[in-house]
């Protein structure tokens, strides 16, 4: 597993009333699922917004890490490097 | 002293409440709540302080249920929504119904993929119902055309009654710990054997306490020009229980159609009961002309009510949910349509008019004194 990055979460406007109003949180994670699974400990509801119950990233949020989505990064367990930033959007997919 | 009527409507773009006097002579509407987001299900819960519950069905961040305790003057998000456990594999995709139950915060909730799910403080945390959830024949249901929902959940007379479209009707007799199919009678068009043990795509079940053991079905229909594997199945969507549900039978004769999707009952007389009958090939009403029908005698006749409904070119459709009546001395009947439109049907349906022209396409209406 590759060391813990510090990095960047953006979140987006609607969803920033479940952290506490944050733009942006900074934690430390090897990969976006390491990501995702410290926002599930730190920020539940967040989390729950983000990832349904089975831990799929929801249908319609799209994950970038800097500018490229994270699916073109090789998946969830693709490394982060210290100063990436996550990007969580909503698709313009879902409504 | 409970003094107002109030209606929770739920629509594609979020929930509306609109409150009236008793005379319902005009109603003024508060809204959207959860705007944008698409509301399937409201309960209007009049146990101690009134309160509603919506659930918000948001495609982008998932289930939220909105609660309010203001009678619908504002609403928040409850701490949690139901969730399957991590390891089930199945993922929440919906909210169908929003129930109360025996203690005062007791809810029930009906999801997508079906299962059923229960809080016990007012919907701050959920579990799910193992009985009928992991039911032997829950991962063999089918999704209809609105996808596999719990739509319906009826307690009443000691019994717990689920519908599942497509799974049918399920009966627990133990307070809801376990749950059997409980479907003779009740048919279905679209598998080979006319009548399975479960399957069928039921779109509403409705009861009586008045009446133990009393129960209407509103059945997917439609089927009587059938030509494929096993024949006709003519009559099978308007149906009537006397045994709890544990046996159905037809009452559809005399319907211009027995495909519809709402049913509803009197609240004070168990034999009069209002269906919406649509075509079933394209979910509006026949010859463009809505009307709801009523049988005062618990489904031997029926007879035509649209006393100020349009007589033409209306191409609505009336969804599961969305007709209800009210439980006044004089009843009140209302539907939602998916064009928008609020009607009341004041003095059981029998004259119409349109309280609301222009909502988003109408989910569910609900009502309650208050």
């Amino acid at each position: 597993m590759p060391p813990a990055a510090s990095i960047t979460v953006r979140v987006p406007m609607p969803l920033r009333a479940t952290c506490g109003g944050a733009a942006e949180l900074s934690l430390a994670a090897p990969s976006v699922r390491g990501v995702l699974d410290e926002l599930e400990r730190s920020h539940p509801a967040l989390h729950r917004s983000v990832c349904d119950e089975t831990g799929a990233v929801r249908r319609h949020i799209n994950v970038f890490v800097n500018t490229s989505h994270v699916r073109d990064r090789g998946g969830l367990d693709a490394p982060l490097a210290a100063g990436d930033v996550v990007i969580i959007l909503p698709a313009v997919s879902g409504g | 002293m409970a003094d107002r009527v109030v209606l929770a409507l739920g629509t594609k773009k979020g929930l509306f409440v609109a409150e009236g006097a008793k005379a319902r002579r005009k109603f003024t509407l508060r809204g959207p709540f959860g705007p944008g987001v698409s509301v399937y299900s409201a309960l209007l819960d009049t146990r101690g302080a009134p309160k509603i519950y919506a659930s918000s069905c948001n495609p982008f961040f998932g289930m939220k249920v909105l609660r309010s305790t203001d009678l619908g003057k504002s609403f928040k998000e409850t701490k949690s929504a139901p969730a399957f456990p991590k390891d089930d594999g199945r993922a929440l995709a919906n909210i169908w119904s929003l129930e109360a139950g025996d203690g005062k915060k007791d809810l029930y909730a009906g999801v997508e993929p079906a299962s059923l799910f229960r809080s016990g403080d007012g919907g701050d945390s959920w579990e799910m119902v193992d009985g009928l959830s992991n039911h032997p024949h829950a991962r063999k249901w089918q999704p209809g055309n609105g996808g596999l929902c719990l739509h319906t959940i009826l307690r009443t007379n000691g019994k717990m009654h689920i519908g599942i479209s497509t799974g049918g009707h399920y009966l627990s007799e133990d307070g809801g710990k376990s749950f059997k199919a409980s479907n003779k009678g009740v048919g279905a068009g679209f598998v080979p054997d006319p009548y399975p043990e479960y399957g069928q795509c039921v779109h509403k079940i409705v009861g009586h306490k008045a009446a133990p053991g009393r129960l209407y079905m509103q059945n997917h229909g439609g089927w009587a020009e059938w030509s494929g594997e096993g024949g006709p199945r003519p009559d099978i969507g308007v149906l009537r229980s006397d045994d709890h549900g544990k046996s159905w039978r037809s009452i559809a004769k005399g319907l211009p159609s027995d495909f519809g999707f709402p049913i509803a009952v009197h609240p004070h007389d168990p034999d009069t009961v209002y269906v919406m009958p649509l075509v079933p090939e394209t979910r509006t009403c026949p010859d463009s002309a809505p009307a709801v029908w009523r049988s005062e005698n618990g489904g031997d006749s029926w007879k035509r009510l649209a006393r100020g409904l349009p007589k033409k070119e209306s191409y609505f459709t009336i969804l599961r949910d969305a007709m209800t009546i009210d439980e006044l001395a004089s009843p009140a009947l209302y539907f939602g349509t998916t064009t928008g439109q609020v009607w009341i049907g004041r003095d059981g349906g029998e004259d119409w008019e349109c309280l609301f022209d222009a909502l988003p396409p109408i989910n569910c209406v609900k009502v309650a004194v208050a």
